[in-house]
């Protein structure tokens, strides 16, 4: 990957971009209020499957910490 | 992001304020009676998950809980409960050979023995692990909030203790988020038998002079992120985070082989030992992983497709690539069913030997960690749910397959006849029931 401001660029152009979304008022949140519509829906199912990734692969973290806290890896 | 809580239309979220204006208009304060009645009860998730690999390589069942409460409006502490018991065995990193090996275990009291053609494992993996976390989350401004939480984990051989924190604020009429986190740990290794010597040769049963004390590192994560509603249906999110590791990264219990580099076979090793020429492997002392996140999850008429990328690169020199996918179907009375693909590749690490050569210079770090090798992973699988009248149950089952790269340069004399690179093979059922006062 390339240099930490190039990657700092990068993520301030998106971020420019998304200020830009005209985005949804609040009382047209119905779908975005569902559980299934949440970030993290199932955060037990999230977490295992951080558990199994992080001992069986050289990478972690990403949506979140970097896991850890286990002599697996 | 608040979506669930503030945007729902519904009137429990507007009943404190309305109690507390009526109350004010009749010249009372709230009473404790209405607050307590506004504060959401404990949500529990429960959840059995059976790992398992094939060739009696490692099983793992793990029980975990997490619960959720209201303690103020907005305010809410989480608790989590893992338990694991880990069985079966690992491998070794040393490869199979045309001829019978033996190896010391990590204990340093007994040997294991490896038939000819077969692969090394040690079967003495086994343990127990708990892990605890708390974390408590709270507004501290209309549009902040701030969570703060800590965790806890302890192996008969690995106990580590972290802190975390986060702070979320909302922007653009909520429709913005954004997020700023840090996470330190502090973990303990006490290998069994003690810390090898990085790079020593294996010694024979009872000689502990390769071996050191408890080991430690200290891992030290930031993240940033922002979330974005896009439209009535649509979400997108997008993370930075940088993961530092400093102190004894390497793993206490694999080694390497050490072979001759024409016919491919064992080398004697140290005198007396009776043993081939095994060392105990070597990482670096230090390890910056950055990784770029990036998610969307969007409505289709009542289903959900979630995808999800992540670029993960360190200065080991692996770099990988996971590509995530589910989709939701919902159906009436409240049942779902969820397929799930996803795809992982990556490269090895600078040091990654799958063998050694007798003769060659001994490089400063060395692994045939299959896990710092390069492979692509596959994951297939299916969920069902149903939400009942306090909560949902649901089932998944999932088929995860590793196939790894192979490196001809490792293939000399005997090993030519020999899977040095067998794939891994893992079933993952999880049995989740989720109740209380959602």
């Amino acid at each position: 990957m390339s240099s930490p401001i190039v990657r700092l660029c990068l993520v301030g152009s998106v971020l420019a971009v998304l200020a830009g979304c005209a985005g949804v008022e609040p009382w047209d949140r119905d779908v975005l209020a569902r559980p299934d519509m949440q970030i993290v829906s199932d955060p037990l199912e999230a977490a295992v499957d951080d558990h199994i990734y992080f001992s069986k692969e050289a990478s972690s973290g990403g949506q979140g910490f970097g896991g850890g806290g286990c002599g697996c890896n | 992001m608040q979506l669930k809580k503030r945007q729902s239309p519904t009137f429990q979220k507007i009943g404190a304020p309305l109690a507390a204006a009526t109350c004010a208009l009749l010249g009372q304060g709230t009473s404790n009676e209405v607050r307590a009645q506004e504060l959401q009860p404990w949500d529990i998730d429960t959840s059995l998950l059976i790992y398992s690999e094939d060739n009696n390589r490692v099983q793992d069942i793990s029980l975990n809980g997490l619960a959720r409460k209201e303690l103020r409006e907005d305010s809410y502490l989480n608790l989590t409960l893992a338990i694991d018991t880990l069985t079966g065995a690992s491998p070794s990193g040393a490869v199979p050979s045309t001829v019978v090996q033996t190896f010391t275990r990590p204990s340093g009291d007994g040997q294991y023995v490896i038939g000819a053609g077969q692969e090394p494992l040690d079967d003495t993996f086994q343990d127990t692990r708990t892990a605890l976390s708390a974390n408590w989350e709270w507004p501290v401004t209309r549009l902040a909030l701030l969570s703060v939480g800590a965790s806890l984990s302890d192996e008969f051989d690995y106990t580590h203790t972290g802190l975390n924190a986060k702070l979320a604020r909302d922007f653009n009429n909520r429709n913005t988020t954004l997020s700023f986190g840090a996470a330190l740990a502090n973990d303990t290794v006490s290998p069994v038998g003690g810390s090898p010597v990085p790079l020593a040769a294996m010694l024979e049963v009872g000689n502990d002079a390769n071996k050191r004390g408890d080991q430690s590192k200290d891992v030290v994560d930031f993240l940033v992120g922002v979330t974005q509603v896009i439209n009535r249906h649509t979400l997108v999110q997008l993370n930075y985070s940088l993961s530092q590791s400093d102190g004894y990264l390497t793993d206490p219990y694999k080694i390497l082989s050490v072979v001759d580099p024409v016919t491919g076979n064992p080398v004697p090793g140290p005198a007396g030992s009776g043993l081939y020429r095994y060392l105990y492997e070597s990482r670096p002392e230090t390890r910056d992983k950055q990784s770029l996140f990036g998610l969307v999850k969007r409505d289709f008429d009542g289903n959900v497709l979630e995808a999800s990328y992540r670029y993960m690169t360190d200065d080991w020199g692996v770099d990988s690539h996971t590509f995530d996918v589910h989709y939701r179907w919902n159906f009436d009375g409240g049942k779902y069913f969820q397929p799930h693909v996803r795809f992982y590749q990556q490269t090895a690490a600078d040091f990654y030997e799958r063998v050694l050569f007798n003769g060659a210079p001994v490089p400063t770090f060395a692994t045939a960690d299959y896990r710092l090798g390069e492979f692509d992973g596959l994951t297939l699988g299916v969920k069902y749910g149903q939400e009942t009248s306090s909560g949902e149950w649901s089932a998944r089952v999932e088929w995860y397959t590793q196939t790894s790269t192979v490196d001809s340069t490792a293939l000399v004399g005997s090993l030519n006849t020999l899977d040095l690179y067998p794939d891994m093979n893992a079933l993952i059922a999880q049995f989740t029931y989720k109740f209380g006062g959602r």
